[in-house]
């Protein structure tokens, strides 16, 4: 489908149905851009790597041994399903909206297509929300899908979060390796996120962060001065636009540019979503990325 | 604290206009929902809140900074309390402490207030300070003697009370100045402990203390007092049915700022007769005239209520009613004599209302001693009586206090032994060739004349007289007129306690044409009140005046109550019972007077009376302690010693703290201000200066 490519959010807004929003977004994509982040026994050759003491001889490439006089074993992609999980963040910065969508319907627009899009390659899907606590956790399976699309639909920004120890929280449930999506805001400094997201790493998850924000908070296009009070915590402060703005933005860009090599440097993709750009560029982007991430490995 | 210059102050509003502009210049209340502050918070002060005060203390240092410098400018003073201050000094001291308790005093509580300020300065002395404590009203006591026994002075300021009478602060600073010239010490200090009522420094007179002497004023007046006091009562009266009818108006002084409704009783002996509303405007006099009643008894006591306020003794006016009685006069004339002899004077003196007379009209053969009985005067019209039996009943008669009066013409030819007369008698003087004598002197200071002084009270110069005696008084004898070629043609002469007066021509026309002058009967009055020593009753009395035994005796005497008083004033006992119930003996040998210390009525009993009321006296206190205005105590010492003090109202000061300039520029507080002022501002600096070089720092 190709038209559906470049819908905008607000148009997207207008429909009601998650599971058919996330068919007219993803459906016309090219299908399992990603792979299953297992190397097991599948019949497709990923890669050799030095024996070690203790592999199966069967697994020796005979033939580089051969050329090489050295043992090389061979690995292959796993075969299986892979689990992929949303960790949603709904606390009340992601109600924000400057116009149209907020960030929490952009999120939920975009978990519900990821899910889609896993589910169309039968990956276990399950979804976590949070925000000062747990607020659903859905364990993946492939026949969460109903589940997940509920879950979202169920979603809403209502409460103040804490992003650091939720997420700490949350790693505690993934024992299998997955593939995590996690959508936020993240209002915290980026070497506290990345430390958050260490336990995901260590655990084998291959981790995706879409960092959700608003148009406004990017180009901060206010001239009035004003009081601004934080959604999260209520606090207000005093606020010049005209000589903050630039500062603002500056930041931001730092705070952005931060999480995105930090991210790189763990082996984490970054996604920044503006909610004001379409929906399926955004998953375009993701899965551009994720093609080329896979050809490298 | 004062200031000498507290225009000064004004600069200080300027300090607050930048701190009240950085208050006011708040972001507008718009509140923009954002999803979080958290770069907001981390963007540097100056953007977001540059309007919020940053450093609190260094403002307050800049600010202390310049409000020193402006006090300093503003020149401050502190007051200084004298008695601390004269306690500070070395040295053992002679001090007077003068305490007024006079009956201004009670308004209110200055009187409490002067006893603690009192007792403060017992307070104050050290054991080798002694004191005297003297109080004074129009009187001086020296209550407690100099002693350094700090438990007698404040026993005698407890002990002390306030009094009746009026308010004198001459004889206080001659007491002082009397006490300090005996002293022998080198400080001697003077407290001047009063209201300092205006009305009590009447005498300009100063005092010279010695040197080192100093008089500290310690004012308990208040700004601002309301009284109302009753000043007076008027009587009227007036005969009905043969009755005296008596109407009495009571004026009222309101002395306060606010116009004052209050209730007047009239209380004639103790029972309410009459009962009026009174609004008396502020700093204003009003009247409360009562219903005429008739007055039945002599010595009726009158009190006129006017409510109740601060100072409560000036509310009540006590006074006396009698009722008016005539003057008795006995008329001795010849035998021959015919029946308008006396027609004139009789017909004069019965015009006369105050006093009235009752004329009784004697051949003088029928005239025994008894007909004496009861009367003010005797008129002699020329008879023979001075050589007839009842000449000795005469001398008895004037020697005693009563009048005579007597008509020296033909038929008069007594002889010139005669007490009685004053003078040696001669034949008649004719004029008839000169057409007449007129009056050539007149003695117009005698009360008699007196009245006559003034030429539009009339004039004596077209009186004629054609015949006259010749009398030639005695060098004891007071002539009090003579005719143009200078013979006597009045003589008064003095005999015992009465009076005589002998008149050279005749009172019926035959001689002259006096009584049909308009002159003759307002000179007859004045000469028939002036032999019976008639005076007006008085209704009362002020606080301090003497009262002497012999005013209820002529009063009663001449009412014809004391028939036996036969004595001199000086052997008659009186028993005076005064308003505070004490009983006085004056007369028998001892005082014949009595002061009059208290408000209230005195009452009188004399030997004799027997069930009579007794004679009594109505005292009050000086109305002037009413006007409760005070001195400014600097203008008093300054009157009093000569020297400048500043003292104000309801605060005590030093007499030599002299003028504000002259303290502050003895404290020189403005200095250290200053000098403060310069201090903070350096600190401010250094300290904003190193500030700032942080911030560079940090940004």
């Amino acid at each position: 489908m190709a038209g559906a490519r470049f819908v905008d959010p607000h148009v997207l807004a207008r429909i009601q149905d998650l599971e058919l929003l996330a068919r007219t977004v993803v459906d016309g994509f090219i299908n399992g851009l990603h792979r299953a982040p297992y190397f097991g026994a599948s019949v497709d050759f990923a890669e050799h790597r030095g024996y070690v003491a203790g592999d199966d001889i069967r697994r020796v490439d005979w033939r580089i041994y051969a050329r090489t006089d050295r043992y090389f074993v061979k690995q292959y992609e796993a075969d299986t399903n892979a689990n992929f999980a949303v960790l949603l963040d709904v606390s009340k910065s992601m109600g924000f909206a400057s116009s149209g969508v907020s960030k929490l319907e952009y999120a939920k627009y975009l978990a519900a297509c990821l899910g889609y899009l896993s589910y169309r390659q039968r990956d276990r899907v399950g979804i976590t929300t949070f925000d000062e606590d747990i607020v659903a956790y859905v364990p993946p399976s492939a026949k969460h899908f109903n589940v997940l699309l509920h879950t979202l639909d169920r979603a809403t920004a209502e409460r103040p979060g804490r992003l650091l120890p939720m997420l700490r929280l949350a790693a505690e449930h993934f024992k299998r390796r997955s593939i995590v999506a996690l959508i936020s805001d993240l209002y915290e400094t980026p070497d506290d996120i990345l430390d958050a997201l260490k336990p995901y790493s260590f655990l084998g998850n291959d981790l995706v962060v879409f960092h959700v924000l608003d148009p406004a908070e990017i180009t901060f296009p206010y001239t009035d001065a004003s009081r601004f009070q934080d959604l999260e915590t209520g606090e207000d402060a005093p606020v010049v636009p005209e000589v903050f703005a630039e500062q603002y933005r500056a930041m931001i860009r730092e705070h952005i540019e931060a999480l995105r090599s930090k991210c790189s440097e763990s082996r984490i993709d970054y996604v920044l979503i503006d909610t004001s750009k379409p929906l399926d560029e955004a998953l375009f982007q993701y899965l551009g990325n994720r093609e080329r991430l896979m050809r490298v490995r | 604290m004062s200031f000498l210059a507290p225009l000064f102050f004004v600069g200080l509003a300027a300090l607050a206009i930048p701190v009240f502009v950085h208050l006011i210049q708040r972001e507008r209340r718009t509140v923009v929902p954002f999803p979080s502050l958290m770069f907001i918070r981390r963007i540097p002060y100056q953007s977001v809140e540059r309007r919020r005060i940053h450093n609190w203390p260094l403002l307050l240092v800049r600010a202390a900074a310049l409000a020193l410098i402006v006090a300093a400018f503003a020149r401050p003073f502190f007051h200084e309390d004298p008695v601390k201050a004269a306690a500070a000094a070395t040295g053992a001291r002679d001090v007077v402490i003068l305490l007024d308790h006079s009956a201004s005093m009670a308004y209110g509580n200055h009187w409490t207030r002067a006893q603690e300020e009192a007792r403060r300065i017992v307070g104050t002395l050290d054991a080798n300070d002694r004191a005297t404590l003297v109080l004074f009203d129009d009187r001086v006591e020296e209550a407690v003697r100099a002693t350094p026994d700090r438990g007698a002075l404040t026993a005698g300021i407890n002990a002390a009370a306030v009094t009746a009478h009026a308010t004198r602060y001459a004889p206080a600073l001659r007491e002082v100045e009397s006490l300090f010239g005996r002293s022998d010490r080198a400080r001697k200090e003077a407290f001047f402990i009063s209201d300092f009522q205006k009305s009590g420094w009447a005498e300009q007179e100063q005092v010279r203390l010695p040197p080192g002497a100093t008089i500290t004023p310690v004012s308990v007046a208040d700004l601002e007092t309301a009284d109302l006091a009753v000043t007076g009562v008027g009587v009227a009266r007036a005969s009905f049915s043969g009755e005296e009818r008596v109407t009495l108006t009571a004026s009222l002084v309101n002395r306060g700022g606010e116009p004052v409704h209050v209730p007047v009783v009239l209380e004639i002996d103790g029972r309410a007769v009459g009962t009026k509303e009174a609004t008396v405007p502020p700093r204003g006099s009003s009247a409360v005239t009562f219903d005429t009643f008739t007055l039945a008894e002599a010595n009726a006591r009158g009190v006129i209520h006017a409510g109740k306020d601060a100072l409560p003794a000036d509310n009540d006016f006590y006074f006396v009613l009698s009722p008016s009685r005539p003057l008795s006069v006995l008329v001795l004339q010849p035998n021959d004599a015919s029946a308008d002899a006396s027609l004139y004077l009789a017909t004069g003196l019965r015009l006369s209302q105050a006093p009235p007379f009752t004329v009784e009209t004697m051949a003088e053969s029928r005239a025994t001693p008894a007909s004496l009985n009861g009367r003010a005067l005797v008129v002699v019209n020329d008879a023979t009586a001075l050589s007839s039996p009842m000449a000795s009943a005469l001398q008895r008669f004037v020697t005693q206090g009563g009048g005579l009066f007597l008509v020296v013409a033909n038929n008069t030819s007594m002889g010139n032994g005669s007490p009685l007369l004053p003078g040696t008698l001669s034949g008649p003087v004719d004029r008839l060739s000169t057409r007449g004598g007129t009056l050539g002197y007149l003695d117009y200071s005698h009360p008699i004349f007196e009245a006559f002084k003034d030429p539009r009270n009339g004039s004596f110069a077209d009186i004629r007289f054609l015949r006259y005696r010749t009398l030639a008084p005695a060098p004891t004898d007071h002539v009090l007129a003579r005719y143009d070629d200078g013979a006597a043609a009045m003589v008064e002469r003095k005999v015992g306690s009465g009076r005589v007066i002998a008149f050279t021509s005749t009172i019926d026309g035959d001689w002259n044409d006096y009584p049909k002058h308009g002159m003759f009967v307002p000179v007859i009055h004045e000469t028939m009140k002036y032999l019976a020593q008639y005076t007006e009753p008085q209704a009362w009395y002020t606080v301090g005046r003497m009262f002497d035994i012999a005013t209820p005796i002529a009063a009663m005497v001449q009412q014809g109550q004391v028939s036996g008083a036969s004595g001199a004033a000086r052997d008659t006992a009186a028993v005076v019972v005064t308003p505070g119930g004490q009983q006085v003996t004056i007369g028998g040998g001892g005082s014949t007077s009595i002061a009059l210390d208290e408000a209230g009525f005195y009452a009188v009993r004399l030997p004799g009376m027997a069930a009579a009321r007794p004679y009594i006296v109505a005292v009050n206190m000086d109305r002037n302690e009413s006007d409760l205005v005070a001195l400014a105590p600097a203008e008093f010492i300054a009157s009093a010693t000569g020297q400048t003090a500043t003292v104000a109202a309801g605060e005590s000061y030093d007499r030599n703290a002299s003028t504000p300039e002259d303290v502050e520029k003895r404290q020189s507080i403005w200095w250290y201000l200053l000098v403060a002022g310069l201090a903070a501002l350096l600190i401010e600096t250094a300290w904003s200066n190193r500030l700032s070089r942080h911030a560079k720092r940090a940004s």
